[in-house]
């Protein structure tokens, strides 16, 4: 096997998939806003009231810190899914039929994703270019500094994520929603984690912290600070990477990050855990095994009980001796007369109602351990079908309450045990909970344990493919929508209903009015996302750091559950939800076609 | 059902079916045509998946556009692919798409079973979904597009990854099912057809070709047909001069069937089946587009 042109070719056809694909260009498009952002100054790097030139060092640590720290999380839900697609595309089985290694398959998966993200840099790259050139404030231009931190702090960054959502996709527990909620939290700890380094007065990072430090912000705020220093001795050692707020409103010169070889090398020992990461993907990945798939494991019956050649039941083997009977007499009427069932009009007429037929009626039942197949080359196997009792007619719109029974059951089916156990503890917990700590606390937890039921809303259909059984059936917009987003309410409904209770005990109008809001906002954003992007990981994301930014830090505008008074705004949630039942209702209009 | 001038274009550019007319009767009409003619697309067409781009499909004298629910109501629709919830068992699943049906549940509990038994899977209806095989699967399709008691079922090339006796058991119930509702059988699978269909729609290139009864469709070839054994190393100046349809190896050569208007001496007249027929279609039809 001729492996770097094997490499070469699996890199280039997994990022030839998703360079052609709409998702693709939004993210570019994303990273282009991102650099936008930068460039209006909403993005700001600063170091208490100052900022530095824009010159290529600052626009480059700029673009650098952004990348590494904003895209790394949003680069993650990117490029996770190209095991799981070589899965649903079968592809996968293909190239486990060849020699290739279970490492070498990871590590280009992880190359795979290093390219599309890679991509995105390139993109910085550019925009940073533009907003040196743009901005005026200093046009000479220093390729090594202004590209520089986006070579040395991004790609590392990058090609870590690039292996972790390999090493995701292959650790069964990881691969779905679980995983993209952990890896909020998992990027929240590594940014964390370098944090250290922009606290200490120390001019230099020790090799542990370099270590430490996955954005490499550490790198860009001693190099910054000892510029500053320079000049304004009493800097107070403030320094952030801000999205939004007031602009600063002085400026210094820096230069650039004077790269060591500690600095380098601490980069390349990310570039190198990125390497292990995807050989670590390898142990776990099951080379599409179906064996290995989540539903074959939970069977417990015996493989042949129901595999892919069914035998026909006791009447119709019988009727099918009948037909080798009547094929020995070489009788074309027998085989008429051998059909048993008549199947007439709208509904269907009993077979065991109608008059005895020859042939038909003449063998005896076999079991089933006594049959054998017997070669079958036309359809002229007489049958005794079961009969269909005839349905009656009911207006379908009087059947809403069923359907939506049926979406709940649908909605709540396949979890386990401590699931329920979880969100029944939550729910008495809210209720047990004083009502400040319930509101302010508990109830965060009881709304994000369904997170991943909510997931499902809207995109089940895409999923599954199941969209063709739905949208040939009446009334789909009118009836199936509806009851869909209405599970959705009840599911969230019940497991804030502890907070509600206590709530209602307490004659707490607002409170209610900011728990209804919540409980009409959060089925409605699950089932929008779901229904425009046609998956589960959008809203999985989205509603993570949302919960964080929002509800966890009593952000007012944000926080859609209203954990304190102070933060609540039941108006405007209840408002974002009918836009986004509007948005459903136009969404599922247009995968309908008709409507 | 009436098809007038119906056409389909994707992305604006690409005719994946174009000016298709055709009036349906109770019975079965098989739909063939090669890969990539045009069939899953008239299927989503009639099935209200997808609106036609031009033209006109009417139902009891209604514009499917204009009102697709007079059509859904009374339609059973097995798509080519399609899948399933993999956490719902076989009733489970078949209870939803009921309910999603507006039917009534105590009518479709009964009308689920009576179908599970239909489609020969009672033994695994608790069964999760997700562990079931690919035939399996087509039948629970089967069984969800009966549900309804529908006056029109589509299927789309039903009896894929089916084994020969559950194709044979589904033939016949085709067969069966077609007292006075219209089955709109698409397939590439000629013997399918051959064995269920009161008429034949040939369809290629997005154009209808032919539209007649088996019968008729077998008297255009009749005294066309013609057998004889070739040796082996003339098979493929056999093939350069005659349509050929089949071949078969023996001991003494291969056995060649062409259709030709000029057959060579040694060959002798062979009773046409019904896939000589769709090949010839499919020939002179080729031959007057490229003409």
């Amino acid at each position: 096997m001729n492996a770097p042109r094997v490499l070469l070719h699996m890199v280039k056809a997994d990022f030839l998939e998703r360079a052609r694909r709409t998702s693709f260009l939004l993210t570019l498009a994303f990273t282009v806003f991102l650099g936008y952002e930068a460039f209006s100054g909403t993005i700001v790097l600063r170091l208490d009231n100052d900022r530095g030139l824009y010159n290529s060092a600052w626009v480059g640590a700029l673009m650098g810190v952004v990348t590494s720290s904003f895209v790394t999380l949003v680069g993650f839900y990117i490029v996770k899914g190209s095991v799981l697609r070589d899965q649903s595309t079968r592809v996968g089985q293909i190239l486990a039929a060849t020699p290739m290694s279970k490492s070498f398959y990871t590590l280009a998966k992880a190359l795979g994703n290093f390219a599309v993200l890679a991509a995105m840099v390139a993109v910085m790259g550019l925009a940073a270019l533009l907003m040196q050139m743009l901005r005026g404030e200093d046009r000479t231009l220093h390729p090594v500094a202004l590209l520089g931190p986006l070579l040395f702090l991004a790609l590392p960054a990058m090609a870590v994520v690039a292996s972790m959502a390999v090493l995701f996709e292959t650790l069964p527990v990881l691969r779905g929603g679980v995983g993209n909620v952990a890896w909020f939290f998992l990027w929240t700890t590594l940014l964390v984690a370098g944090m250290p380094a922009l606290n200490g007065h120390a001019s230099a990072l020790s090799p542990a912290e370099m270590l430490h430090d996955f954005t490499g912000l550490g790198s860009v705020f001693l190099s910054t600070r000892s510029a500053l220093v320079k000049i304004n001795p009493g800097f107070p050692n403030d320094f952030s990477l801000s999205i939004g707020g007031a602009k600063p409103s002085a400026t210094f010169l820096w230069t650039g990050i004077d790269w060591t070889a500690a600095q380098l090398a601490a980069r390349l020992a990310w570039a190198g855990m990125a390497v292990l990461l995807a050989l670590l993907a390898s142990l776990f990945f099951h080379r599409f095994d179906p064996a290995r798939e989540f539903f074959v494991k939970r069977q417990r019956q015996p493989a042949t009980q129901a595999g892919t050649g069914m035998q026909l039941p006791a009447e119709t083997r019988a009727a099918t001796q009948a037909h080798a009977a009547a094929q020995t007499h070489a009788s074309a009427q027998a085989h008429a007369s051998a059909q048993t069932l008549a199947l007439k009009g709208h509904g269907f007429s009993r077979a065991d109602q109608l008059p005895p037929q020859e042939g038909a009626s003449a063998p005896e039942v076999p079991q089933a351990t006594e049959y054998a197949p017997t070669t079958v080359t036309n359809t002229t196997i007489p049958l005794r079908q079961p009969a269909l009792s005839a349905l009656p007619r009911t207006a379908a719109h009087a059947n809403f309450l069923p359907l939506a029974i049926a979406e709940l059951r649908l909605m709540l089916k396949g979890w386990k045990w401590w699931w329920y156990a979880g969100a029944a503890g939550l729910f008495i917990a809210c209720l047990a909970s004083p009502l400040a700590a319930g509101r302010g606390g508990v109830i965060l937890a009881a709304w994000l344990w369904p997170l991943l039921l909510w997931s499902q809303m809207g995109s089940r259909e895409s999923r599954f493919s199941t969209r063709s059984l739905l949208f040939s059936a009446p009334r789909t917009l009118t009836r199936q929508l509806p009851a869909a987003w209405l599970a959705g309410v009840v599911v969230t409904a019940a497991t804030g209903g502890g907070l509600a209770i206590r709530l209602l005990f307490a004659r707490d109008v607002s409170g209610l009015a900011t728990w209804t809001a919540a409980v009409l906002f959060i089925p409605s954003l699950a089932l929008a996302l779901g229904l425009w992007t046609g998956g589960s990981k959008f809203f999985e994301a989205l509603y993570t750091v949302w919960w964080y930014v929002g509800p966890l830090h009593h952000t007012r505008g944000l926080d859609f559950i209203g954990t304190a008074p102070a933060s609540s705004t039941p108006a405007l949630f209840a408002l974002l939800a009918a836009l986004l039942l509007a948005a459903c209702w136009t969404r599922r209009r247009t995968q309908l076609g008709y409507a | 059902m009436s098809i007038q001038n119906a056409g389909k274009c994707y992305r604006g550019k690409v005719w994946a079916l174009r000016g298709f007319s055709l009036d349906l009767k109770p019975g079965v009409l098989g739909l063939l045509g090669p890969n990539g003619a045009g069939k899953t697309t008239l299927m989503s067409i009639l099935a209200t998946i997808t609106r036609a781009s031009e033209g006109l499909v009417l139902w009891n004298g209604v514009d499917v556009a204009k009102d697709p629910d007079a059509l859904r109501s009374v339609l059973g629709y097995l798509p080519q692919d399609f899948g399933v919830y993999p956490n719902l068992n076989a009733v489970e699943f078949l209870e939803y798409l009921a309910a999603v049906k507006g039917l009534d549940a105590a009518a479709a509990r009964r009308r689920i079973e009576e179908l599970l038994n239909l489609v020969n899977l009672s033994d695994v209806r608790k069964r999760p979904l997700g562990g079931f095989s690919g035939g399996m699967k087509q039948r629970v399709g089967i069984a969800q597009a009966l549900l309804n008691d529908p006056r029109l079922l589509i299927v789309d090339e039903p009896t894929a990854g089916l084994d020969p006796e559950e194709r044979v058991r589904f033939r016949n119930l085709l067969s069966d099912l077609s007292g006075e509702r219209i089955v709109i059988l698409s397939t590439h699978i000629v013997s399918d057809v051959e064995a269920t269909a009161t008429d034949i729609a040939l369809i290629s290139a997005g154009h209808l070709v032919a539209h007649a009864a088996p019968e008729e469709l077998l008297r255009r070839v009749e005294g066309r047909v013609w057998e004889w054994v070739v040796p082996s190393a003339d098979l493929a100046r056999v093939k350069e001069a005659f349509r050929v349809s089949s071949t078969v190896r023996r001991s003494d050569g291969v056995r060649v069937r062409v259709l030709t208007d000029h057959p060579p001496p040694a060959a002798q007249p062979a009773i046409p089946t019904l896939e000589d027929a769709y090949l010839d279609a499919l020939a002179l039809h080729r031959a007057g587009v490229s003409a």
